[in-house]
């Protein structure tokens, strides 16, 4: 029983079901929500979240096994931090106490560098090229946006955005992101399961990289090169004595004209 | 009579349950919610079966999810099953189907009335609901998930009515609805009040003998008993009211009691419970 239990929470939580991909950036959790299986347990999709969001943020989940729990996308909506779902909730599956904004974990955001107008201008990859994307500029709408600037959000050196342990992952500057199609400010869902672990396609490219890092591992042998070569290096300790090496040729014990 | 007065409340949970988007639309947060759970002022009232299947799934009993689950209770202790028969807005789709379906009879068939039941035995009935109530909280304990939610029908008819009213558009649990409501116009008529609803099932658990219940002053009114058995035509739980008036299936409707008002004497058909 507990077998058949394990596996049925697998296919439903750890989105180890194939047609099932429970891991989505860019869309998360209303503020003040436990972590993913207990928030599955404990909603009772009534939707008060829903009723009472001013702003529309929150939307209904459509069909599969999350039907009818409240998510928010914020690609279209962000979440304003209100925090006026928590209260709602009649069964703690949104932290009731909870009131400061500063206080929500609902993701963090990542700023894409190789899209991200600030960072491409840093880059000098100034030059419009023909797709009309790379046009590089002190945008720093994410900074400007941003209701916790300097906790979520600093400018380094004033010239590009970068963001700080503080971010709640409202996603508001998600919301305002000039880039398109795909936004180079993107937030990571919290308590929603990892990347390695969603979906068929993931876990396949997962356990492709561990074996591939298990025999490098295993057989150091062969003849190194470039960084791994340094790396190797790298740890060799200093304090342990000599290290033993060994010279496939004889070392001369006396050279002539040398004393 | 209690008739109008039952269509009346029903009417008025059905408004209700269109009003609370309203409402909520022009950010009046005094109603919010769902029957899956509603909130009236600062009184958090939710249903019984979510509230248990919370309770399985999560693996812990909290003070706000327990509290939720009072309301209803008491009042199913107090009136009986009154949700069912005088609120649940499916309940008054139910019926809309049965009158509809009397009506395609009378004039294809020519015959009158909503056509037979799909279980007549009121034992059989309370099994399977019971059952089907059984198995599903089992079920959401153990995959920590509350599935019977998928199929709460008043939950969801509510739920249909404001995305409704405020997105301008229906979830796919509107198929299930759907699906739902055409059997019960043609092959099962009655078929999830009777013999599948969670929440009707658990409700009707909770009665003392104070209970509000359906029952005749004579003991054992065969003699008595009108003949022509109107109670038990126009139940539509398919039970004989002069007999089964305490079974766990009745509503309290009051159509038995209705049918019976032409009946004179002393073996009329009338609530009691914490009346006499």
């Amino acid at each position: 029983m507990s077998g058949l239990k394990e596996f049925i929470q697998r296919v439903f939580f750890h989105g180890e079901n194939p047609l099932v991909d429970n891991y989505v950036e860019n869309r998360l959790r209303p503020p003040g929500a436990v972590d993913e299986r207990r928030f599955m347990a404990l909603c009772i999709r009534c939707n008060r979240c829903l009723e009472v969001c001013p702003y529309g943020s929150i939307k209904r989940a459509g069909i599969g096994p999350t039907i009818g729990t409240p998510y928010v996308f914020p690609e279209n909506k962000a979440c304003y931090l209100c925090m006026a779902c928590c209260r709602l909730c009649p069964t703690g599956a949104l932290d009731r106490e909870l009131r400061k904004p500063e206080q929500t974990a609902m993701g963090k955001a990542r700023i894409d560098t190789t899209l991200c107008y600030s960072h491409l201008f840093l880059g000098h990859d100034v030059l419009p090229d023909t797709s009309g994307r790379k046009i590089g500029a002190l945008c720093n709408t994410c900074y400007n946006v941003c209701p916790l600037q300097e906790k979520a959000i600093t400018l380094e050196k004033n010239l590009y955005p970068v963001i700080l342990d503080g971010c709640v992952g409202c996603g508001i500057c998600t919301e305002r992101c000039p880039t398109r199609p795909r936004r180079a400010v993107n937030v990571i869902p919290a308590g929603m399961g990892r990347a390695d672990e969603a979906g068929f396609y993931f876990r396949k490219a997962r356990k492709h990289y561990e074996s591939s890092t298990a025999i490098e591992t295993k057989t150091p042998s062969g003849v190194l090169k470039g960084e791994k070569l340094l790396e190797q290096k790298s740890r060799i300790e200093g304090t342990r004595g000599e290290p033993d090496f060994s010279f496939p040729y004889e070392t001369p014990k006396k050279m002539e004209g040398w004393e | 009579m209690y008739g109008p007065y039952r269509r009346a409340a029903q009417t008025g949970t059905f408004i209700v349950m269109f009003l609370i988007p309203v409402l909520n639309l022009y950010e009046i947060y005094t109603l919010t919610g769902t029957f899956y759970a509603i909130n009236i002022g600062r009184l958090g009232i939710a249903d019984p079966v979510v509230i248990l299947q919370a309770i399985f799934a999560a693996g812990e009993l909290s003070v706000p999810l327990a509290s939720a689950a009072l309301f209803p209770v008491a009042l199913a202790l107090a009136f009986g099953r009154v949700w069912c028969g005088w609120m649940c807005p499916y309940h008054l789709l139910a019926d809309v189907a049965s009158w509809t379906r009397g009506l395609f009879r009378a004039k294809i068939i020519g015959k009158t009335g909503a056509g037979s039941l799909p279980v007549t035995s009121s034992f059989t009935a309370n099994a399977g609901r019971f059952g089907f109530l059984v198995l599903g909280t089992a079920f959401a304990g153990a995959i920590g998930i509350p599935v019977l939610n998928y199929v709460n029908a008043p939950g969801i008819v509510s739920t249909e009515a404001m995305i409704f009213v405020k997105e301008r558009a229906l979830s796919i649990e509107f198929v299930f609805l759907a699906v739902l409501v055409i059997l019960e116009l043609t092959l099962a008529p009655r078929f999830w009040c009777r013999l599948f609803c969670p929440t009707g099932a658990l409700l009707s658990l909770f009665r003392m003998r104070v209970t509000l219940r359906v029952a005749t002053t004579i003991p054992t009114p065969r003699s008595a008993c009108c003949r022509e058995k109107r109670c038990t035509e126009v139940c539509p739980m398919g039970l004989e009211a002069f007999r089964e008036g305490s079974d766990l299936l009745c509503t309290n409707c009051g159509r038995c009691v209705d049918a019976c008002a032409s009946v004179q004497g002393p073996g009329r058909l009338r609530f009691t419970g914490f009346r006499t």
